[in-house]
């Protein structure tokens, strides 16, 4: 899948800019923004949380990215097509299945304590339908990375930026267009769901 | 076409639906935008001036070489792959984007939200050309399907209410659409969702550009952006020169002040960069393509580079269009943003309308009164422009191209620079006035005039001016004086408010200064200046300027601070390119002091500062001028504490403008009042039995409003409750 960077930590993260501590002001902004965020210890623990989801959600169709850049994200999905879901992680698949999916699982590369913002690197265009055209989406992180403020993430993201898509996601599709009343999931997705991982996003290139 | 923005504006104050969402607007904005900086370094103002103060270097920084950021992004897009297209005006990117339209076969457009394809009138002519074109932002969609115009940048139909949204859904859907605000959203996510998928083509318009890597950026919280961005095969960007940045780095100080500031949200959700073409799939003669998506990025100039390279207007390049200015002006916040330009609205509407494409002028001319310049704007503009600069200006320059209507030019130019028939003329008016007068105030004016006092009571010219009564008053200069003062009085304190005047040489003497009152001085200018005839007040300038170096005074105090303004910055202003007078308007601006700052360091020396208790409650308006233009507020405060038996209460929003402004109340009484209405409430709400002002323009608004709606309140300058305590 092509990327802006294919290995965000090695080639843009450095100990002052990647600062673990902004962890609980992340989560405080992402939930003000609506967000839904689950800090989950494994892969193990995840795949509890999503299986859950998935009934409760009443998904029928899933479309999948990042398999291959974390191997345990494969595993993942292979695990539910095993279990007879429908999930679909090859890209014209995934065009195919765009419009009609219920869930989008995508990855994120860092959030933002500031403003509870992710960073998504999103240059292949499987992973913008992924992470816009269904109603929810669930998004991967490393609890681990985050930085403390909006100059700081720029910091990160300029040592890598030189051609792509790529952007913030901070909590889920709204407009205020009718009488300035919030609603959700306008254009984009209704709900984001972060999973924050402490484990398990460990990287194929690793 | 001249437009009749009397009878537009009533319209507009009849429309209750607007009126009320504006109000419950304007009361929450301002919280809510505090609340979002909260977690900037500490949530003070110092802090929040901080990145303001960074933003506005970068833009200026960038302005000044403004082609050479152009053709670096230029040359980074087309490195990357993209398409790069100059136009210098609406016409000339019309031509271009049909051509490249036709040549790619493309039938149906689908459009994210941007200013620069509204000022250019984009989808009309795209449409007649038979292309099927739509807006994806709700509010927009909404708008196009009503054939109305957006009111606000960010908010574009914040005049509707859900009734009338369910109406234009239904007419577009040829469906019963219930007025469920969810049911509309759902609806309007399935429509739409088709128009994305049969696109061929995709435009939006950029928050940003970036030199150094090519890279637009575009802040939504729909989404739409990057669905227009993803599923056409095409995408096209329209950006104006002012959105360029140099650096990746400097997208930081854009994005940490726009979400805060234009919807009070520490980001919006989405924040998304695109840097040259990028993977689309399609379905391409029923099969699944993958290739590179085309990108054609187009410079829109339409004025704006003349703009750059203007000395003045150059700083309309540090707006990011955030809309924030709209949501605390006092005049948008009323009338909503359809009685300005055709496009962009509020005061940065105006400068905007002025400066870009053709006829400018023309449309600014039609409404350029509509800011009284309380630079409530300024205080919270993410890139501080200074807007009611730049309006003062382009009137300026209007009148010098156009020349000012006959009534103007023969009161400025032939009354205003002659101060002694312009004296003998107030003089001829306190007699004139005898048959409608009673008491102080001008309750009724005959006929049609009338409006004029509807709701309000004017002050009445006095018999005796200030000036006639300084010869008298000067027997009481102490012998041996700390300081000697020239006082500076201005027309309202002179002839409208002499009781005042004379109070304000008191508490002066009282601090063992010399007052002196040199005769010869005029209007400060101030109502020709903010009408565009700068001519007239620089000759009222130099009048003043030789008045008052003849009298060689340590200090110039003035009790006005309209005319401290005046005298102190927009002088200096004046002259800053003419070497002869420069320096001389310099000495004098040094020697300018607002009263109530002026007395309050003094009272402070002597130790009278001093907070009591009291029984009178007193609450405090803070003029515009005052508050904004000379940043004096803690002051007045101060004193009022320290006065004797004063109990000071702090109305709500004291610092919100009276709605006097100058001439402005006396030419849009129907903006005016409801202003007035709203201060007078705040001042009931207190419970206080006097209002305190420092400036005698909001002395004149505030009293003829409590004479006609709260009798038993007063209205007093701090000179005057500073004189009843001596
Ligand atoms: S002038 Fe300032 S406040 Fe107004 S839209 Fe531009 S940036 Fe925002
Ligand atoms: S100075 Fe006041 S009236 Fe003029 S645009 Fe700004 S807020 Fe509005």
């Amino acid at each position: 899948m092509e990327k802006v960077c294919r290995n965000w930590p090695k080639e843009a993260f450095s100990k002052d800019l990647i600062n673990p501590n902004s962890w609980k002001e992340f989560e405080e902004n992402a939930k003000l923004a609506a967000a839904e965020v689950y800090r989950l210890p494994d892969m193990a623990a995840a795949k509890e949380k999503l299986i859950e989801l998935l009934k409760s959600l009443e998904v029928k169709s899933i479309l999948a990215v990042g398999g291959d850049e974390y191997p345990a994200l494969d595993k993942l999905y292979k695990d539910l097509a095993a279990e007879g879901n429908a999930i679909h992680t090859e890209k014209f698949d995934i065009a195919e299945s765009a419009n009609t999916a219920d869930l989008g699982i995508s990855t994120a590369e860092f959030g933002i304590g500031e403003t509870g913002s992710l960073c998504v690197d999103n240059y292949s265009y499987e992973a913008r339908v992924t992470s816009m055209m269904p109603p929810v989406n669930l998004v991967f992180m490393n609890a681990d990375y985050t930085t403390t403020d909006v100059d700081t993430a720029f910091d990160v993201i300029s040592k890598v930026f030189d051609k792509g898509y790529m952007g913030f996601v901070t909590g889920p599709s709204r407009t205020a267009d009718i009488e300035r009343v919030l609603s959700l999931g306008v254009h984009g997705p209704s709900r984001l769901i972060i999973f924050a991982m402490d484990s398990g996003m460990e990287r194929s290139d690793d | 076409m001249s437009r009749d923005l009397h009878n537009e504006i009533k319209t507009k104050l009849k429309d209750d639906i607007m009126q009320g969402a504006l109000t419950k607007f304007a009361e929450q904005y301002p919280g809510a935008r505090l609340k979002s900086y909260e977690n900037v370094g500490d949530g003070s103002q110092e802090a929040i001036d901080e990145l303001r103060d960074d933003l506005r270097d970068m833009k200026l920084r960038t302005v000044d070489s403004i082609e050479k950021y152009a053709d670096e992004f230029q040359k980074s897009v087309e490195a990357r792959g993209g398409v790069v297209y100059r136009a210098k005006d609406g016409d000339d990117l019309k031509e271009y984007l049909i051509k490249i339209a036709n040549e790619n076969g493309v039938k149906r457009i689908v459009k994210s939200k941007s200013m620069a394809t509204e000022e250019i009138h984009l989808n009309h002519d795209l449409e007649e050309k038979g292309f099927h074109v739509r807006e994806t932002d709700l509010g927009e969609w909404m708008l196009a399907v009503a054939g109305q115009k957006p009111s606000h940048m960010v908010m574009p139909a914040i005049h509707l209410n859900r009734q009338q949204c369910a109406k234009f859904f239904s007419q577009e859907l040829k469906e019963e659409i219930p007025s469920d605000i969810p049911f509309m959203i759902q609806t309007a996510r399935r429509v739409l969702r088709e128009e994305f998928r049969a696109a061929d083509m995709g435009i939006t318009g950029a928050n940003f550009g970036v030199a150094e890597n090519g890279a637009i950026g575009l802040v939504t919280n729909e989404g739409n952006a990057r669905l227009v961005t993803t599923l056409p095969r095409i995408h096209v960007v329209i950006i104006g020169y002012e959105k360029l940045i140099p650096k990746v780095k400097d997208i930081a100080k854009i994005v940490r002040l726009l979400p805060r500031n234009g919807t009070c949200q520490r980001m919006t959700s989405y924040m998304t960069m695109i840097d040259g073409p990028t993977p689309v799939i399609y379905k391409k003669d029923g099969e699944w393509v993958e290739e590179n998506r085309k990108q054609y990025v187009i410079l829109l100039d339409n004025g704006r580079l003349k703009a750059a390279h203007d000395p003045k207007m150059r700083q309309a390049f540090q707006c990011v269009r955030c809309a924030s200015c709209l949501n605390v002006c006092p005049i948008w916040t009323l009338v909503g943003g359809h009685v300005y330009g055709h496009i962009y609205s509020g005061g940065i509407g105006a400068i905007l309308t002025g400066l870009l494409g053709k006829g400018s002028m023309e449309a600014f001319g039609q409404f350029s009164d509509l800011c009284i310049g309380c630079r409530k704007c300024v205080s919270i503009c993410p890139g501080k422009v200074p807007i009611p600069d730049l309006i003062d200006e382009l009137r300026h320059r209007n009148v010098k191209e156009k020349g000012l209507a006959f009534p103007e030019k023969m009161a400025f130019q032939h009354i205003l620079t002659n101060r002694k028939l312009f004296h003998t003329l107030l003089r001829t008016a306190s007699l004139a006035q005898k048959p409608v007068q009673s008491g102080k105030f001008i309750r009724h004016l005959p006929l049609f005039f009338a409006h004029l006092t509807e709701g309000r009571s004017l002050p009445a010219v006095s018999d005796k001016p200030f000036r006639d009564r300084m010869a008298e008053l000067s027997k009481n200069n102490p012998k041996n004086p700390v300081k000697r003062v020239a006082f500076f009085s201005g027309c309202n304190l002179d002839f409208v408010f002499p009781d005042t005047a004379e109070n304000v040489v008191k508490v002066l003497q009282d601090l063992n200064m010399e007052v002196v009152f040199p005769e010869a001085q005029s209007c400060c200018g101030k109502p020709a200046i903010g009408m565009g005839d700068r001519d007239t007040g620089k000759v009222l300038a130099k009048q003043n300027i030789e008045a008052f170096e003849k009298a060689g005074a340590d200090v110039i105090v003035c009790a006005c601070p309209t005319c401290a303004e005046t005298l102190e910055k927009t002088y200096v202003e004046m002259f800053a390119e003419d070497s002869k007078w420069r320096t001389r308007v310099e000495l004098f601006a040094a020697k300018i002091r607002e009263f109530t700052s002026f007395v309050a360091e003094e009272y402070e020396k002597q130790g009278r500062l001093k907070e009591t208790e009291g029984a009178e409650k007193v609450t405090y308006h803070d003029s515009c001028h005052m508050r904004r233009g000379l940043n004096v507020w803690k002051e007045p405060r101060a004193l009022l504490k320290a006065a004797k038996d004063v109990d000071f209460v702090e109305m709500h929003n004291p610092d919100k403008c009276c709605g006097m402004a100058g001439a402005f109340g006396m030419r849009y009484a129907e903006i005016s009042l409801p202003m007035l209405k709203e201060k007078l409430n705040n001042v009931k709400n207190t419970g206080a039995s006097t209002v305190a002002v420092a400036c005698p323009a909001c002395m004149m608004q505030i009293g003829g409003g409590l004479d006609q709606d709260l009798p038993d309140v007063k209205v007093k300058h701090i000179a005057d409750i500073l004189a009843e305590r001596l």
